[in-house]
């Protein structure tokens, strides 16, 4: 074989090519993600921007960039005109006990699953698995017509029952408690520990992120819930955020729409969501990565 | 592990889940089959005493049904476009965020930002971003004035580069512009997601794969399609069957966008899906209907999920 | 091609973010490689030598110091120009690809007066593959092949675009002894039919000695020693090279260097032209002599014979090593416990400073 790969060419032509390469591939790579980081950022920039305009220079022609004259009022009228404050009440109130229960019913459900051996616990598992492929609409079409046999329709458990297990949150706790080695268990029950008392002072703590992660994913999932409760709550005592949010008509009196109030509202119920966002991160990033499923 | 006598505390535990199931989750997927056989069934009229024959009707009038066909092909298109973009853009946002280390972090949290939106909330702003207010002429366009009319953001920024401003969501706008407004909107909405996923699996990546090919002299477009795109197959054949499965149920997006009058003024309907059929179906008070369209839609999500799956058993590569 | 490594240096940050400090990886690598040999970079795990070889190939950049092909100076040349071949420690063959694809992928990243014809390619390729003997597995992925083929599917990926030079990391240690030793004097055999300058780095010294023309010795970064592996293994420089080379290892004493003569412990053993210190003595396990009127007594703990040889495990209260253990002919003839007495061939014994360690190059009589 021959020693040569390399053409002898100028080693500080070479060198030079190299780092041309290294400087352009470099400023390629950062410009692409900064036009995306714009392109994803701008649309909060241009909610927050309008908020803040009054209606004259919100239709300039040539928009301003920022605010001349801050507006903070829209914010207030927002809250008025589209009641934000008993909406928010309502969504806390259903996302609040729904998160709940649904952590109380998860962890008992997964627990059994995990740690307790019975009969028929395969086929009890393997079926919930089962349920998870059939689209949700299904079950809405059948469950719209329980909740109103069982006279729910406009009250507050319509929005908290019907959907309060989910499989998904099974399984995911399931597979946490299950890498909590026996050993634990059983030195529990040697020391004549409760199951209940072993579920909470062992098994729940070690697995705690998770939990986290089920509570974040439940909460923003009550907080951005639109079909359903569109369905079966549109009085205003149990309405909730984003449905108020979309049927709420901000509008002048000559029947425009009224943008910046409209996007003050889009902004208060959108923050919330960023505060959890920026103090949850790790958890949220997490919970999301396992599941694929919005809220 | 506990035998025998302890068996009923597993099943006091279960209960409350498998009470919740049986009544809203297996019950329904009886029901709903068995209404959709039943033609033409309505909740008011079954509660007055109406009685229903068994029989296809519900599917032959569904598949009949223009606005369905009109909702079955917006639901294709959207998913059909909008799946690609979001998998090639994220692939290569995760593939550029993978390879620098400034910024890394902020720039990561920049990007998951969408997904922790109301896609209704979000909607709207996307709706003011593209919304015309007033009727656009060529002598509002001329003057450089406080002239009190916008023609939106986007539009704004089309003609800083030169371009005519075109109406996107508005009354009389085209069936392309609407489209194209909700397949940025989707992808925006679906990069997180997927940018997530795919960060992830390059992270997992052997680094010396790269060490060798750097090695061996391989261009960054080669190592691109030759060694990352392979060896990311799996990650890539999930986010693409998530990607068509949250596709085909597509709905929120629309209703934030357009409203609930799903489509632009004057021409209500015409970006409805899938799903806002079976919705209006169930608002209209014909259950019947709203079963079988389910059905249908889970018939399409299986079919495709499996066409995936086969797709991607053949395709990724170890 | 020759490799020249002039003060090649490596400092990374300290992992420790509080610490300011540097951690030194290599220390002023000074060393000339010369052309169509096979050296052996040799040292315990952490010493530098994976840090060099990925220095020489280009992935990682010296911190300071200069590297040079035949006369070219590629210190700032990107791995892709440089024309080495690297084959890693897991080999890093790519798992979707089959075994021909592998070896074929360095040459189709070829460009401009490089680039081959489809068919110049899979010939090389074939060739490639027929000189480590893999022309039955070409359509094999990795996953079917064992840990020795890998191996060999590596080097011949690194061989196939004809390297300037070839580097190799822990080439063997992922393989179960047997194969180590075949794929060894493989090793061998391909760098003796290419002549291609190889480096490769190993912490098993018996690997190293076995198939180096070289052998640079590296601790914490520096470089100890470095030779032809029978003149290191014969005199080493330092405590550290004469304790890592060698099986079984090198007995140590502490002893002292007192009015002329030698102590190992009680017993003197050679005259001395030194000034009066404390030492440490190393005796090579074949050093060893049994005999009557011998000048070291150890305690004996058994004797394993190994046919030709025997080694003699015994106990002495000055060495630091947890038995003595000494090879000598099978003829010698020992009592069934007890006191043994042995004398000691000059050219086995070393003798070392005990403050650092440093060999005293002194005449032993």
């Amino acid at each position: 074989m021959d020693n040569k790969i390399m053409t002898q060419k100028d080693l500080t032509e070479v060198k030079r090519l190299q780092l041309a390469k290294k400087i352009i591939s470099k400023f390629l790579v950062y410009a692409f993600l900064i036009i995306i980081a714009i392109a994803v950022l701008f649309p909060f920039y241009w909610m927050l921007n309008s908020s803040l305009k009054d209606r004259a220079e919100y239709e300039l022609s040539i928009p301003t960039f920022f605010p001349r004259n801050p507006m903070f009022s829209n914010y207030v009228d927002a809250i008025k005109a589209a009641n934000l404050g008993r909406l928010f009440i309502n969504t806390m109130i259903v996302g609040i006990s729904s998160t709940l229960l649904s952590l109380v019913v998860t962890v008992l459900t997964a627990f059994a699953l995990a740690r307790l051996e019975f009969k028929g616990k395969n086929i009890v598992f393997g079926g919930m698995l089962a349920t998870m492929m059939i689209p949700g609409e299904l079950f809405t079409i059948t469950n719209y017509i329980t909740v109103n046999d069982f006279g729910w329709i406009n009250t507050y458990k319509v929005l908290i029952i019907p959907f309060l297990v989910s499989v998904f949150y099974i399984y995911l706790l399931r597979q946490n408690f299950l890498q909590i080695p026996d050993e634990l268990y059983l030195a529990a029950k040697v020391d004549g520990t409760s199951d209940l008392k072993y579920l909470w002072r062992v098994m729940i703590p070690l697995s705690l992120p998770t939990l986290i992660s089920i509570t974040i994913l439940k909460m923003m999932g009550a907080w951005n819930s639109y079909v359903w409760p569109r369905l079966v709550a549109n009085d205003n005592m149990h309405k909730l955020i984003t449905n108020g949010l979309r049927s709420t008509n901000l509008v002048y009196s000559d029947g425009t729409t009224n943008f910046p109030v409209q996007m003050a509202a889009v902004a208060l119920v959108s923050i919330p969501l960023f505060l959890v966002f920026i103090f949850l991160r790790k958890y949220i990033m997490k919970g999301v990565s396992r599941s694929g499923i919005k809220g | 592990m506990v035998y025998g006598k302890n068996q009923w505390k597993a099943w006091l535990y279960l209960s409350p889940a498998l009470i919740l199931l049986a009544v809203f989750t297996v019950w329904p997927i009886f029901n709903t089959l068995r209404m959709a056989f039943l033609e033409n069934y309505g909740l008011m009229s079954a509660n007055g005493g109406a009685t229903f024959s068994f029989g296809i009707g519900n599917f032959l009038k569904v598949l009949q049904y223009k606005k369905f066909l009109n909702c079955l092909g917006n639901t294709m298109l959207l998913t059909v476009l909008t799946v690609p973009i979001s998998t090639i853009l994220a692939l290569l946002i995760a593939v550029c965020l993978n390879s620098i280390k400034f910024l890394n972090r902020f720039l990561q949290t920049v990007y998951f930002l969408p997904y922790v939106t109301n896609s209704i909330a979000i909607g709207m702003v996307f709706a003011a971003m593209f919304n015309i207010v007033g009727n656009i002429t060529s002598a509002d366009l001329s003057e450089t004035g406080n002239i009190i009319v916008t023609s939106g953001i986007i539009n704004n920024i089309i003609e800083f580069f030169g371009g005519q401003p075109i109406s996107w969501i508005n009354a009389k706008s085209s069936y392309a512009a609407n489209i194209a407004v909700m397949v940025i909107y989707i992808v925006w909405n679906a990069l997180p997601f997927k940018i997530l996923v795919l960060l992830g699996g390059l992270q997992s990546v052997n680094k010396q794969y790269y060490d060798a090919a750097r090695v061996d002299g391989t261009s960054r477009a080669r190592i691109f399609t030759r060694i990352t795109v392979p060896l990311l197959s799996p990650m890539i054949a999930y986010v693409v069957i998530t990607g068509f499965i949250g596709g085909f149920k597509e709905y929120s997006s629309v209703v934030g966008v357009f409203g609930v009058n799903m489509g632009p003024v004057g021409d209500a309907g015409r970006l409805n899906t899938m799903v806002g059929f079976i919705y209006d179906a169930l608002e209209n008070d014909n259950q019947g209907r709203a079963s079988a369209a389910a059905l249908i839609l889970f018939v399409i999500i299986f079919a495709v999920t499996m066409l995936n799956l086969y797709v991607s058993k053949k395709k990724v590569k170890y | 091609m020759k490799v020249v490594l002039q003060n090649l240096t490596k400092k990374f940050p300290n992992r420790n973010k509080k610490v300011k400090d540097e951690v030194v990886a290599v220390d002023k690598f000074t060393y000339e490689i010369p052309d169509g040999k096979l050296i052996g970079l040799l040292g315990p795990s952490g010493c530098g030598k994976s840090t060099t070889l990925f220095m020489i190939s280009g992935l990682e950049k010296p911190t300071d110091g200069k590297i040079f092909f035949g006369e070219d100076d590629v210190t700032e040349l990107a791995p892709e120009n440089r024309g080495v071949g690297l084959v890693f420690q897991n080999y890093a063959l790519y798992p979707h690809m089959t075994v021909k694809q592998n070896i074929l992928f360095p040459l189709e990243n070829l460009k401009g007066n490089d680039k081959l014809t489809k068919n110049e390619m899979l010939k090389r390729a074939v060739d490639a593959a027929h000189l480590v003997q893999l022309d039955e597995l070409l359509d094999r992925k990795p996953s079917e092949l064992s840990g020795g083929q890998q191996q060999r599917v590596a080097i011949a990926r690194a061989l196939v675009k004809m390297p300037r030079v070839l580097l190799l990391d822990e080439p063997l240690s992922n393989l179960d002894a047997r194969l180590r030793l075949q794929t060894r004097e493989e090793i061998r055999r391909i760098q003796r039919e290419t002549n291609i300058t190889t480096i490769f780095v190993t912490h098993d010294q018996e690997e190293a000695m076995s198939i180096s023309d070289e052998i640079v010795v590296m601790k914490a970064g520096v470089i100890q020693q470095t030779g032809a592996p029978q003149a290191v293994y014969d005199s080493p420089v330092n405590l550290f090279v004469a304790k890592f080379l060698g099986t079984p290892p090198i007995n140590v004493f502490k002893g002292q260097i007192k009015e002329g003569k030698l102590y190992v412990g009680e017993d003197a053993v050679f005259s001395v032209d030194e000034a009066d210190r404390e030492v440490y003595v190393g005796i090579r396990p074949e050093g060893f002599i049994p005999a009557q009127e011998g000048v070291l007594h150890c305690e004996l703990n058994g004797v394993e014979v190994m046919g030709r040889d025997v080694s003699v495990v015994t106990k002495n209260a000055a060495c630091e090593n947890p038995v003595v253990r000494s090879i000598v002919s099978a003829e010698s003839v020992f009592p069934a416990a007890g006191v043994v007495s042995f004398n000691l061939k000059s050219n086995k014994v070393f003798v070392f400073d005990a403050s650092n360690e440093e060999r005293i190059f002194c005449e032993l009589k």
